[in-house]
Parts: structure tokens; sequence; C-alpha cells
């Protein structure tokens, strides 16, 4: 009966896996094994909307037999089901075509430096869910004394624990623990027709590196505020300024670009331009798993390939693809750390932080716009082209006159690096893709 | 079949019989909330991959657990676990309960479960999850080799199978015990054009809660793979987007993205409850043209969006949502509802067991209207036809955006150069009054599109005829 349950600790149950999948008949597997606590707290209007709490465990794995693979993942933790998706997974493997490049990364033994790394904060779990609920409610209440706020889309604090555990057959079997937290709300301001909305959050591993209540309600308020009775403005090609949290997504559309396995489904405008110009000498670009506290940081990834500092563009020039061990044998290369489930992910994959002020990128426009956010999908990474709904603030001679909404900004990620003529020394770390201020010499504003 | 659909959720995948629930039930009373609910779901996905001519890999995946939530006045306290065990269930259904700060212990109710099975709006022939792999492998070779065979240009293909059986089951406080079986089932095809220098990709695809039959008698994965190759050779011979202000012509089908961004997101109840939607005071107003009419419709067989309840055990209506373009319905979930004193309209909808639900759209379109299609297409001058998108967001402002991945001038009221990539934005209260003809070939655009809201995931399609906006931004490069 199900209330016999046999519940394995997370390592037993990763290397009992390992060893039933070699028994049954693979050549090689990899286990994941995940074990999470959630809590979560949403308030509006100073009342409690709602509140969460919950644990839950995941398990996933990938083998292969003759070159063939198949993989399987289950929230259903029965041994008796695991075991029986393993033997599904043995015989669909046998259905699958043979793809040599596939297999486990070759692992040294490796020892990882996670006090060094500090991914786990253990104060975390001793913070009272009364004292949770007590930053979300003041967070908002701090917003909403502002009276030009006139309605919130709530305050949210939440945390999160996770602990994984990855074993493989070559005999890896390591675990760590990660903490995050996140606290953020959202406004509203203006009248019914013409609303304006604007948010801010922080989210750390550390409770203590948590930006404050104060200044998480200052800014949601700031980016709410600046951007009431906005204009439209004709269209035309101007220079253009990208706040920190607009180049974070412009380095996020670079990932998918350079990503080993977007390169080998030529899937990416930056095909065959390894070690090229492909920007101005300004951009250096990099990825780097090591950084203590940061949230890309790990000590492993999912192939269990330690974590690293790889140099992706440097003065300009591309110098490596980040991949995962598959992506990495069909494009000749060495696995970069980056494998994220069954592709590729960024650890904190960031643009180093240049010289110029934010302040003085703002002051060298003449006729630009500041970009403060941006509405819609339009990425394409098979040609680089850039269209997406904008929302900013309008420059003339160095200082800022009005917002202006309803435009949209077009463009090609390959001649974005090669016009990036201005690169901010604010760079702040607040997600794993993360870049200062940069100023584009053109760019198309389509409005009017 | 031996089995009823409830049965199978019952008793194949948790040790729950009617009376444990009504214990949970109460247990999660027992400070002393209004209503009480658990929902338990029990999923099962597959997955074929096909790339660089040989199926990749396999995967095959299960879902499986609880949520409890517990409602008192506008707060909602809410646990879920992965361990079906009666210990652990009763332990989440506290944590659920601490919503309410009483500490006095309630009496349990009486609860006398009812609630029927709905007769089922997806009856399928041959269910994917059941049918032999290698089936399913063919049917994923038929699409890769129609791509690839479409024309030399075409460079890479990669074709993805997935389906899915998803058995819910939804008991609460107010005696409501109903299930449901939904299968779920979606083949897509990429395909990469180069020629010199150019690479374009294309898409399609199709799918919904059908059974394999469907690529027999409905849509063949033959077709699915041209589409896509078609595309991706169409925008080899692409220019750029014009930019500014243009008429702009909605191709009939996936165009319904405009009416889902637009208006759907706009109606569902929790923002106007909130009154952080622009048409919160604006019920029983005229927002649009008196030719626009929109429904959102969870009942029809087979699509995408359709559900035989949603996933608070209510069953589903049709609901109107603008009526000769004035607004007079909205998309309810339970809590809304409640708060509004709203009638229910089955649009409670969560990603699965680790979610609240809110209110979702379903199947969402515009209605069919008066004009013959070229009629449309002649009335323009210069102007822009958006042909297939990737997809759309909006805010509560009612701004909002799509991304058009092909599309063609209008010159002279006829197609010319094909155009790639272009977003369309605009403010919806504006558009609404702009759509100024409405065509009478409403179609369904494909069964593949999935909206997120507050990061859940939930399976929508929506449909469209032949628009024309009088006015619109199109974003491009000058």
């Amino acid at each position: 009966m199900s209330t016999a349950h046999k519940r394995l600790s997370l390592l037993d149950l990763a290397e009992h896996m390992v060893a039933y999948g070699i028994k049954k008949g693979a050549d090689e597997i990899e286990v994941t094994v995940q074990e999470g606590s959630e809590f979560s707290v949403d308030v509006r209007l100073g009342e409690i909307e709602n509140l969460i709490e919950a644990g839950s465990r995941y398990i996933s794995f990938r083998l292969n037999k003759d070159n063939k693979v198949a993989s399987a993942t289950s929230s259903d933790m029965e041994l008796e089901t695991l075991e029986r998706l393993l033997e599904h997974a043995l015989t669909r493997a046998t259905l699958a075509n043979p793809d040599p490049f596939v297999g486990l990364p070759k692992l040294g033994s490796s020892t990882f430096e996670l006090e060094t790394l500090q991914l786990y904060d253990p104060s975390v779990s001793e913070i009272s869910s009364e004292s949770k609920i007590a930053l979300a409610h003041q967070t908002e209440a701090l917003a909403l004394a502002v009276k030009e706020i006139s309605n919130s889309h709530g305050a949210s604090f939440e945390t999160r624990e996770i602990r994984s555990v990855l074993a493989n057959s070559n005999g890896f079997l390591h675990s760590y623990p990660e903490t995050f937290c996140l606290l953020g709300v959202g406004l509203q301001a203006g009248d019914t027709n013409n609303l304006v909305e604007g948010y801010w959050s922080s989210g750390k591993r550390f409770f203590q590196d948590l930006e404050s209540p104060e200044e998480i309600a200052h800014n949601a308020v700031q980016r709410t505020l600046r951007q009431l009775n906005p204009r439209k403005i004709p269209t035309q090609n101007i220079p253009v300024v990208f706040e920190p949290e607009m180049t974070s997504w412009l380095l996020g559309f670079l990932f998918s670009c350079i990503s080993g396995v977007s390169i080998y489904n030529h899937a990416s405008f930056l095909v065959d331009r390894m070690g090229t110009q492909i920007g101005n000498k300004l951009i250096h670009v990099v990825d780097d798993g090591l950084l203590p506290r940061k949230l890309g940081s790990a000590p492993f990834d999912s192939e269990g390939v330690p974590c690293r500092q790889t140099e992706v563009i440097t003065d300009g020039i591309l110098k490596n693809y980040l991949c995962n061990t598959y992506a990495a044998k069909k494009l000749d290369l060495k696995s970069t750390g980056n494998a994220a489930g069954s592709g590729v992910g960024p650890s904190n994959f960031f643009l180093k932080a240049g010289d110029s002020s934010p302040q003085a990128m703002i002051k060298s426009l003449d006729k630009g716009m500041i970009l403060t956010r941006v509405l819609g999908h339009g990425l394409n990474p098979i040609t680089g082209d850039i269209s997406r709904g904008a929302f900013g603030l309008w420059v003339e001679k160095g200082e800022i006159v009005y917002p202006v909404s309803e435009m949209t900004i077009s463009g090609n990620l390959g001649t974005v690096l090669n016009t990036m003529d201005m690169v901010g020394d604010d760079l702040i770390f607040r997600s794993s893709i993360s870049g200062p201020s940069i100023r584009i010499a053109e760019l198309t504003l389509a409005g009017t | 079949m031996s089995k009823t659909p409830q049965s199978l959720a019952f008793q194949d995948h948790f040790d729950l019989s009617p009376a444990v629930l009504r214990k949970i039930l109460n247990v999660a009373l027992s400070r002393g909330a209004d209503f009480s609910e658990i929902f338990l779901e029990y999923k099962t996905f597959h997955f074929i991959k096909m790339e660089e001519d040989i199926i990749k890999e396999t995967s095959e995946s299960i879902g499986l657990g609880v949520g409890i939530r517990v409602i008192s006045g506008g707060k909602t306290g809410y646990g879920y676990s992965n361990d079906p065990s009666f210990e652990k269930l009763k332990k989440t259904a506290l944590t659920a309960a601490a919503i309410v700060s009483e500490t006095q212990t309630h009496q349990g109710r009486e609860l006398g479960f009812s609630g029927t099975y709905q007769p089922g709006l997806y009856p399928v022939l041959k269910p994917a999850h059941q049918e032999p792999l290698q089936d399913k492998i063919q049917l994923v070779k038929q699409a890769y080799f129609a791509a690839q065979d479409f024309d030399p240009r075409i460079n890479k293909v990669r074709v993805g199978l997935t389906d899915q059986v998803q058995y819910t089951l939804v008991a609460n406080s107010e005696g409501l015990l109903r299930a449901d079986t939904k299968p779920l089932v979606k083949l897509v095809c990429f395909a990469i054009a180069e020629s010199g220098k150019e690479r374009e990709a294309g898409y399609s695809g199709g799918g919904g809660r059908v059974g394999l039959e469907y690529f027999d008698d409905t849509l063949s994965p033959d077709t699915i793979g041209r589409d896509a190759a078609q595309e991706a050779i169409h925008l080899l011979a692409a220019v750029q987007p014009p930019a500014g202000e243009m008429p702009v012509v909605l191709a009939p089908g996936h165009s319904g993205v405009l009416i889902h961004e637009a208006v759907g997101h706009l109606l569902e109840a929790d923002f106007t409850r909130k009154k952080t939607s622009v048409f919160w005071d604006k019920m029983g107003t005229k927002v649009g043209n008196e030719q626009v009419y929109i429904y959102d419709d969870p009942t029809l067989p087979h699509y995408r969006g359709s559900y035989n309840m949603d996933d608070e055990g209510t069953v589903p209506q049709k609901t109107a949502l603008i009526h000769s373009g004035k607004i007079v319905g909205l998309l309810q979930d339970r809590l809304s509802a409640r708060l509004m004193s709203s009638q229910l309209t089955g649009h409670g909808r969560r990603q699965d067991f680790s979610c609240i639900p809110i209110p979702r759209m379903s199947n969402t379109y515009i209605d069919r209207g008066e004009y013959a299609p070229e009629e449309i297409l002649k009335s323009v001058k210069r102007g822009f036809y958006a042909l297939h998108y990737q997809g759309g967001q909006v805010e509560d402002s009612g701004k909002f955006t799509f991304s058009v991945r092909a599309g063609y001038l209008i010159e002279d009221g006829r197609l010319t150069s094909p155009v790639k990539q272009a977003t369309l934005i605009g403010s919806n209260l504006d558009i609404l009054q702009k759509i100024c003809m409405v065509g009478s070939d409403l179609e369904f655009g494909l069964q593949t599109g999935t909206c997120g809201k507050e990061g859940q995931h939930a399976p929508v399609s929506d449909g469209c005829p032949t628009l024309k906006i009088s006015k619109m931004t199109v974003g491009g490069q000058n």
C-alpha cells in the first residue's frame, strides 16, 4: 500500500537508480534528484492575498545504450514507479537512432569549494513567517504612502531552499544546497485610461544581501511615476541608451546566439564566427559560474562538469561558444560547464563594466532616448533581428524632457554589437544575466 | 473500457477514498475558513525529438501531486506536496489552514459529495499515450522529411512530438467532487533555410485534445513539415518591415493573438476585481467598433484550450466578452466570482498542483463579420499584412504588442513583398475602435499555443477572421 512509502535519502535514491540502470543494461546513466521547499506571501493593499508553503521532490535521469538515448523525469517518488520508468527508458532507447556524439563527460576526481561559493544561507530557514509577511507589508506600505501611486499589483516575499544531487555511472556523486530570497512590489499610477506601471524587486541567495524595503519601494515608485503623461514620437533613427535591466535582455538574446546547441543546429547568426570580430572593442562578455553568492553560480553543471570562468567576447572578438558535453563534441570543442537540463544555460553571464557613468551617457545625447522597458518577444537568433515594443525617456541636449510610449525599437544584434559605443560603469549582478548601461549609436524607433 | 477516468485517478495513483477526502477538507477548515479544496493531479508526458536525420532522444515524465487550498474572505492559503500519503496531506491541509489567524478549532462539516461526469469534449480513438512508440516515431519522421524534401535550401530541420494525459480530481467543502481526463498532443516542426549568407527559420505545428487519428483525418504531419519549410523559404526573400503608423490587415487564424492580448487578458476577472485593468470601470460600455463580437469558449470539441471542467471543478460555459463593441462579460474563477458576487464561468485554471488557480482564457476568438477577405485587402492602398506570429504581451494599462514572424507589404490592394520580423504595438482602447472591417472567414490558429500569466502556463488557442485596423504602429527599420 502506498502508505508503506519507501523514502530513501536523496543520495541513496540517486545511487540506487544509477545501479539499477546499469544492472538493467544501460551503458551509462546520469541521475539528478532535487528536493525543494518554498515559502511565498503576496500582500496587496495591506491585506495578505496568498500564502504558500510547500515542499516537493523531483527526479530526472538520462541513459544511453549502444549510443542511443532516453530520458525521464518524475515527481512521483515511489521506487516502484521510478524503476518502471527506467525500464521503459531502456526499451525506448532501442527505438532511437545511434548517435556517436552521446556520452557522459570524462570527469577527473573533483573536489568542490562549496565554502567559497557561498550558495546557501542558513539564516533563510530561521526567518519566521511573521517577519516574511511583515517585509512584504512594509515594502508595499512605503510605496503606497506616495500619493501619486494609485494602485498596487501587490508586494511579494519568497524564499526557496533546494538541495540537488547528481550521480552518474562513472562514479560521480555530489550534492549541494542553495537558498534564494526575493522581495518585490508592482505599482500603478495615473487615471484608468492613462495607467502606467512599474515594478522593482531584489533577488539574492543571502537574506542579508537583499535590498531594503525602502530601496525597493523607492525604485518601484520612481520607475512608475517617471512614465506618467507619455508622448508618442515620430519614427526616426537615433542613439539609444539602455538601462542595465535592458542590457540584460540584450545579453540574454546574445546568450541564445552563442549557445553551442544553437550553433550546431545552425539556429544562430553567429555560426562560424568564433575567433572573429563581432563587435566593438569595448565589449567584453564573460560567463563565470564561480562568483561567490551570485545567482548563476554553482560548483558543477547538470552533467557534473566543474563550473568555471569562460571568456565569451574579448575586445569585441568572439572567443568561445558555451557548451554542454554533447554540443562540445558536435563542434569539436570542450564543454564549458554550461549544461542545464537537456540543453545549455548561462552561469553568471555578463558584460564587463566600462568607464562611462550613466549620467555621462545621457549627457552625450543631443537627441536620443533612454530605453527603460520593453514588451513582446521579437528576437530572432537565426538572423539576429530585434523588434520589440518599447517605453523610454526622451532626451534633448543631454536632459530628460518627457517619457515616451507606444513605440517599437528595431535593429539587429550583429549591428548593435558593432555600434555599441559606450559601456557604463554601473554593472550590478541582479540576475544570472547582467550588464551595465550601454549606448547604441543608432536604432530605429517606430512611432507615429 | 473497464475503468472510468475517475477511478483511474482515484485508485491507481492516490489511495484516497471520498471519506479520506472529507477528512482532509475538514482539517483544512479546522481554523475557521470559508472554503477548502483538494486538487489531485496525475500526468504522464512523452516526447520524441528528431534532428539531424535521427531520432535523437525520447523521454517520459510523470507528474503527481496534491494541492490544498483554503479561502477566508479574500485570503488564500495554499500548500502542495507530491507525497500523497494521508499523514502528509493532513499536514499540508494544516499549513494551508494557517491563513486563518483564529486559534479556535472548528467542527467538521458533513459533506455529501456530488458532481456529474461531463460528456467528454475530447473522445479519442487512438489515445497517444497508449499507442506504440514506433507509430509515433513514424509521424515525426513524416513531418521531418516533408520539411527536408520541400526545397534544397532547407538545411536543418527539427521535429518534436509531445503527448500527455492529465487526470485531475477536485473535491471541495461545498460538496463538489468531479474529475476529468485531458489528452493533449502537439507535433511541431522548425525548418531552417540557407541561401548564401541568408538564413531564416520557419515554424508550423498542430494538435489539440486529440488522439493520433488527428494526423490521419485533420492535419497530416506532411502538411506540418511542408508549412514550416515553406515559411523559411518565404522569409529568405523577405524585406525588413516598414516603420511607422499605417493600415494593418491581420490574416485569419493565428491573428487571434491580438484579441487574446488586447482584450482577453484584461477581461480576466482578477484584474477587474483589483481595478488594475483599464477595463475595470467599463462593464456595459462601448469600447470598440460595433462589428466586434468576442467570445471565450472552453467547450469547443478537441481544441487545445478546451476542458470538461476547469481546475476548480466548474463545468465551463462559452462566455461572451464583447458584443457589438460593448463589454458584456468577464472570465471568472471561484475567488473572483465570490468576491464580486458573480456567476462562475468555468475559467479557473492552474498550471499544475503546485499553483493556485487564477482566471484564464481557453479558446478566444473574434466572431465572423460580413466583409469578404478580398474586399478588405482591396480597401488598403499601402499597408502591412500580418501573417504568422511568435506571440504577444499586454500590460494592465492596455498597452500591448504582438510579434509578427512573417507578413507582406500591401500595395494598391494586393500583397507584394514578403516581410520579416515586425512588432505591432498599440493601446487596446484605441485599437478596438480602429478595427474597421471584420471578415467573414473565421479560422483558428495553430493548435500549439501556450499562454503565460503570473508564471503559470496554460494551453490555449485563438481565432480570428481577416481584420482591418485603420491605423497602427508597425515597428520596422528605417
